[in-house]
């Protein structure tokens, strides 16, 4: 039933991405950045909130700590800073990175009731 | 150095050299095993404990503490909660005993038991343990029932009344559900301190594996009287104090 | 003597005036979840202190007294008194709309209801609590089975069987509900294991007594015979129900009081300056347990409806006060924990706690989805006997 669902909401992901050309607009490190951080950009598309949800699960359980799927890291990278006042945008605020797709599929973000939505002051850039 | 040092010399030389071989052993034990430590799930062959020595720590250290968690974490500056409501992850106890009269302070925050009554508890397994003995909410499955905060002996744990927003980058906290001392837990995966330890400049709270025979805490520990706190509750608690 | 079971009819003004009101309470404690969800927990009385406020009062309330409302059903079918027959598919709605009634407040009172569905899926075995999710769930299978075994006549001969079933587990559930503060040792006012018989002894008064309101209240209403051998015996039940919660409390207190180490938390519930003590012997001894006993039992009041039904009404409010003294007062009492010193700065003294309104409606909402389902129930189905005269519910009447 799960893995249906998973389908489903891929394929949803899938229809929406594929509208896009580049949805990496804006004033993000990503957008920025000529570095390929992720292999496969459809396969994140499509599979972001199972890594995220793995990747929580070893983390606060285990202490595994790497960059890979962290949501910082999603954060940090894909936060918009605002042209004219040089501060970032929310990732989840509306058309942000975050909500951007979500709020068309219409599938609540839970994340940020919790995590922090714009880079923390120790953010320094991508490395 | 003469050979014949005075009081306040022996004093002021000691606590340079233990406080500077602290920093620097700390960081050398912490960071030999932290090489690869942020890829390798934690183990229950090291167990995090603290000691505190309550006749050497000074009230303005525990304020201190309490400060520097609070910098760390982020709590305390709810703005709609009110008294009780407001988070509070580590406080300032003044107890009197009732025989002889003698007044101790003491920083109190979640002790980190080995049994913990939160976790066992908790329907949904959102209260847990590290296997290196750290106690922690899973706030992604906390359903704010609150029933944690009812077991707890130590009245360690808060919920979050209130929308929060700008959180610390490594603590993530939200309405709804319920929260305590993580024991840095962020921090001790990179090898560092937890936040209060490294606040009080002195031996006087001394952070550490309480397995390994080498390390300072178990070293002391084997020396000094310690005790936890109810302990009559055999809970058998990873946060220890010794001249209480 | 065939007894025949008939829906009401439900299409008097003073049906609709029921739901309406009923609707209207649910619609405000709808209005204050949304109120105190939005803001965050803030905005009730409830602090780090006292972690369980008034809607869990009302929660516990309604959960213990939906497993004692199944007794009258029970009686009947594992007891096999003839007498309790007719009303045992009451007993079972009674039941199943008290027990809904307890949870929604239970819910809708969480810091994120919207995550009950972790609740469902991810479960502790060590926790009490758990467990309780899972007796709840299964109470609702259960009685529900027995309601259709009952119901439906090729069932008639498993109900019996059915019945137990749903006896034993009513027991083992109303165990659970009382061991979620009997497990808890670091408390004063909790530790002790006569917590969960003394909730059983609880959920028989306090389900009787919604009871026996709940089915005075529809015969009159709908103009059905009730006659005095059913309500008496009903009556008589209630008066050695209330008369034993109070042996309970008695043991309860006069045991804690021996033990040094809870005198303290006993001494400040029963003879404290505080809100707790009055409400204990005004509120819980006298207006839940004595008066409500003085009234069943007194000659002159024998057979009469007014009386039994204050009565009732009287255990409920006391059965809601000693909840109230249990999960909040328990709390307000500070955790001893340092033995043998005194506690002057950072934890202690008595916790403050003063209910909201939107708590209270949390709570009053609660027992109005109870009541509505019932309502309703009775109208669809046929729950309800055509007549509990005399000479139909004791075939050895003479009148």
């Amino acid at each position: 039933m799960y893995r249906f669902l998973v389908v489903f909401i891929g394929f949803a992901f899938m229809s929406i991405a594929n509208a896009y050309e580049n949805p990496l607009t804006g004033n993000s490190e990503a957008a920025k950045s000529s570095k390929q951080y992720h292999e496969n950009v459809s396969v994140i598309r499509k599979m972001h909130p199972e890594f995220l949800n793995h990747k929580r699960d070893k983390t606060l359980r285990q202490g595994v700590r790497t960059e890979e799927n962290s949501l910082k890291g999603c954060v940090n990278c894909h936060a918009n800073k605002d042209e004219t006042t040089n501060e970032y945008h929310s990732v989840n605020d509306k058309d942000q990175f975050c909500s951007d797709c979500h709020q068309q599929v219409s599938v609540s973000v839970d994340c940020f009731s919790c995590h922090r939505t714009t880079p923390g002051a120790s953010y320094k850039g991508v490395r | 150095m003469s050979k014949t040092l005075n009081r306040r010399d022996f004093i002021k030389t000691t606590t340079a050299t233990t406080a500077s071989v602290a920093t620097i052993a700390s960081g050398i034990t912490l960071t030999t095993f932290a090489a690869n430590a942020n890829e390798n799930p934690v183990t229950n062959e090291k167990r995090w404990g603290m000691l505190i020595d309550t006749n050497r720590l000074t009230e303005a250290n525990i304020d201190g503490m309490v400060t520097a968690c609070k910098k760390e974490h982020g709590w305390g500056s709810e703005a709609h909660s009110t008294g009780d409501q407001k988070s509070n992850w580590i406080r300032k106890l003044k107890v009197k005993d009732k025989a002889t009269g003698k007044v101790t302070s003491l920083p109190l925050m979640c002790q980190h038991c080995e049994e913990p009554p939160c976790v066992d508890v908790c329907p949904t397994n959102a209260s847990m343990k590290r296997e290196d003995g750290i106690v922690l909410v899973d706030r992604h499955l906390c359903i704010g029932c609150r029933y944690c905060m009812m077991a707890c002996p130590y009245d360690a744990r808060s919920f979050v009344h209130e929308d929060l927003t700008d959180q610390k980058e490594d603590m993530p906290r939200g309405k709804g559900t319920v929260e305590s001392c993580t024991l840095c837990v962020h921090k001790v995966d990179k090898g560092e301190a937890p936040a209060c330890v490294a606040s009080v400049n002195s031996d006087a709270v001394i952070f550490g594996d309480l397995y390994d025979a080498n390390s300072k805490i178990n070293q002391t520990l084997k020396k000094v009287q310690s005790a936890q706190i109810r302990a009559d509750l055999n809970l058998n608690t990873g946060v220890r104090y010794s001249g209480i | 003597m065939n007894i025949r079971y008939e829906q009401i009819q439900g299409r008097s003004l003073g049906f609709y005036a029921l739901v309406a009101g009923l609707g209207v309470l649910i619609l405000a404690a709808l209005g204050a979840v949304w109120h105190m969800e939005h803001n965050g927990h803030w905005v009730t009385g409830m602090s780090n202190r006292i972690v369980w406020g008034m809607p869990h009062v009302f929660a516990l309330f309604l959960i213990v007294a939906a497993s004692g409302a199944l007794n009258v059903a029970s009686i009947s079918s594992v007891f096999n008194k003839k007498l309790y027959k007719p009303m045992s598919r009451l007993s079972g709605l009674v039941s199943l709309a008290l027990l809904a009634g307890g949870l929604m407040i239970l819910v809708l009172d969480l810091g994120r209801p919207d995550r009950l569905i972790v609740a469902m899926t991810e479960y502790n075995f060590k926790s009490i609590f758990a467990w309780n999710i899972i007796l709840y769930n299964g109470f609702f299978v259960i009685v529900a089975i027995y309601l259709w075994m009952m119901f439906e006549r090729r069932m008639n001969k498993f109900s019996s069987k059915a019945g137990l079933s749903a006896f034993t587990w009513r027991l083992i559930l109303t165990t659970g509900t009382g061991s979620i503060f009997g497990f808890l040792v670091a408390r004063q006012a909790y530790d002790a294991v006569i917590m969960a018989p003394m909730f059983i002894i609880m959920s028989f008064a306090f389900g009787l007594a919604f009871f026996i309101l709940i089915l005075m209240a529809s015969y009159k209403w709908t103009d059905r015979p009730l006659g005095d051998v059913v309500v008496n015996r009903l009556g008589n039940l209630l008066g050695v129900f209330v008369a034993a919660v109070m042996y309970f409390v008695a043991v309860k207190h006069l045991g804690n009081l021996y033990l040094a180490e809870n005198a303290g938390v006993e001494n400040f519930i029963l003879f404290g300056e505080y809100v707790y003590s009055d409400l204990f012997w005004y509120g819980q001894i006298i207006l839940g347990g004595l008066i409500p006993m003085a009234l069943i039992y007194h000659p002159a009041l024998r057979s009469n409806r007014s009386t039994l039904g204050l009565a009732s009404v009287l255990v409920l409010i006391g059965g809601v006060i000693q909840l109230y003294i249990i999960i909040v007062g328990g709390q307000a009492y500070p955790m001893e924990m340092f033995p043998g010193k005194e506690i002057l700065e950072g934890y202690g003294g008595i916790a403050a706690y003063t209910p909201s309104l939107a708590e209270i409606m949390l709570g009053v909402g609660g027992i109005a989805v109870a009541l509505i389902a019932v309502t309703f129930l009775v109208k669809f189905l046929p729950f309800l006997p055509e007549s509990l005269a005399d000479e139909v519910s004791d075939p050895h009447h003479k009148s």
